[in-house]
């Protein structure tokens, strides 16, 4: 196994290799690279890998890391289920 | 509506909670985590001075101490959103919801994983999950371990790791490459371990932390590393993939230069039965940015983190933070800060009696001199990032919030 075929999002099974030819092909942010492969949207919502394609991102030429957090937070911010947040107690 | 809720019941959050309850507030504490202490649980460690110190009974007497003052803590609950009311903060959990007038978010640090080829094969986990089954739950991990990743968190666990009764088979560098930016490099990683020389028994990190340069360090550094608590630490190995056909039976690795390039010819398979990936850690900030927070990136402290100052106030009204949230740092120095988020709150609440800004000036001190005295410094240059830190929110928000 290569580096590649790493897998770098363990939800949706997205590797290296994709990662890195969104970010090649269309010249883009975190969160461009999030929406085109799903890397990020799986259900731990990037715990895991969202620091890797921040920096990804940075090092292919992207924009430098700065104050903002790059891949927005939104709740919620853990898995719920639909009673949760439909005010039913666990 | 209560006075305070915290998030997470580590040392800085059971330490605010105490000093907000030691003056009449009523709190509230939520942990996702099935019992309190946070990452303290984990601990056990020996001091310089040859006494133990276990993280276990550390956090029962923070607890212990918390619910003596009447303090709610809820273990096993989550919290997944949070909003700005009049006069407060709305917290979302899976338990229910709770209104509060200050909130404090002491969520802590979490880890950063180095994908490395072969890392979604079972058997293959972060350094601090090991640290987990072992100390906490009470399980053994694996027989023959191979740590990838060298550094400061990595070689404390290890020494833990051992003395669960498991072989710890040496400590390497991830794969250079993309994906493992600096902690593939020998040079930056003689650096952080040059950190931790204090502690080490060999004398030859013990003496190196004084005046070996990084450079000269990853240089010198021998080919088959060298050991601590009989643990070879491999700064010249890289590991280049983990195999195994189910599950994890093994590691490729090679030999790299001092810069970090891969020797050809020199790559051997390793056998093991579980592999810890150990990419350090990174303060959790996911419900300061929903709540709407400023942040910093200072990697010093480990990543993004929000602004605030050294009162532990953010540039919310009634949002606090205190602990790894701020930058990663010791236990006892997130404790300190719990004790000034919970004096801070105090203050704001009108709780504090006479003599209580000497109190909170004191335990600002505190936090100053216990993180002097840390025993690990995490990364280097924390003193002076504070400082910037601490300057830039004065500079944006003093004005806007009440001042101390």
């Amino acid at each position: 196994m290569n580096e590649e075929s790493t897998v770098v999002c363990r939800c949706e099974e997205i590797t290296l290799k994709e990662i890195q030819g969104t970010i090649e092909k269309f010249n883009c942010s975190s969160r461009e690279v999030k929406l085109r492969t799903r890397a990020g949207m799986g259900s731990c919502g990037g715990r895991t890998c969202r620091s890797t394609i921040d920096r990804l991102v940075e090092q292919m030429g992207g924009p430098v890391i700065s104050n903002e957090v790059p891949l927005s937070y939104r709740p919620p911010v853990r898995p719920v289920s639909f009673g949760i947040l439909g005010g039913a107690k666990e | 509506m209560i006075d305070l809720v915290v998030v997470g019941a580590g040392p800085a959050g059971l330490g605010a909670a105490i000093a907000a309850a030691e003056h009449g507030l009523q709190v509230c504490v939520v942990d996702e985590f099935v019992k309190p202490g946070g990452r303290l649980l984990g601990q056990l460690h020996e001091e310089p001075d040859g006494k133990w110190v276990n993280g276990i009974e550390e956090a029962q007497k923070l607890y212990s101490r918390a619910i003596e003052l009447g303090v709610n803590i809820l273990c096993g609950v989550s919290v997944y959103d949070l909003q700005k009311v009049d006069h407060g903060w709305c917290v979302y959990t899976t338990d229910e919801m709770i209104e509060s007038k200050c909130l404090l978010l002491a969520t802590g640090a979490s880890e950063t994983p180095i994908p490395i080829p072969g890392w979604t094969l079972p058997g293959v986990m972060s350094i601090g999950a090991a640290q987990v089954m072992g100390n906490v739950h009470r399980v053994k991990p694996g027989e023959k371990a191979i740590i990838i990743g060298v550094n400061v968190l990595s070689v404390a666990i290890a020494r833990e790791l051992q003395l669960c009764g498991v072989h710890v088979e040496s400590i390497l560098l991830p794969q250079p490459g993309i994906l493992a930016g600096d902690a593939a490099q020998p040079e930056k990683m003689m650096e952080s371990l040059l950190r931790l020389s204090h502690l080490a028994p060999s004398p030859l990190i013990r003496m190196g932390g004084k005046w070996v340069s990084p450079k000269l360090g990853a240089r010198l550094f021998p080919k088959n590393g060298f050991k601590m608590w009989g643990i070879p630490i491999q700064l010249r190995k890289t590991a280049l993939e983990i195999y195994g056909e189910n599950q994890v039976e093994g590691v490729r690795i090679a030999e790299v230069s001092a810069s970090g390039d891969v020797l050809p010819g020199t790559e051997k398979t390793v056998s093991a039965d579980f592999v810890c990936i150990a990419g350090g850690l990174t303060p959790m900030s996911e419900l300061a940015s929903v709540a709407g927070c400023s942040f910093c990136y200072v990697p010093e402290l480990g990543g993004h983190v929000p602004l605030h100052n050294e009162f532990m106030q953010t540039n919310l009204a009634g949002l606090y933070v205190a602990g790894n949230i701020t930058g990663v740092e010791s236990a006892k120095v997130a404790r300190a800060q719990g004790k000034v988020a919970g004096l801070s709150v105090a203050r704001v609440l009108k709780a504090l009696t006479y003599g209580g800004n000497e109190k909170l000036h004191s335990a600002v001190e505190e936090v100053k001199e216990t993180r002097k005295n840390a025993l690990i410094q995490f990364q280097p240059g924390i003193e002076e990032a504070r400082r910037e830190l601490y300057g830039k929110f004065d500079e944006t928000h003093k004005k806007t919030l009440i001042s101390i």
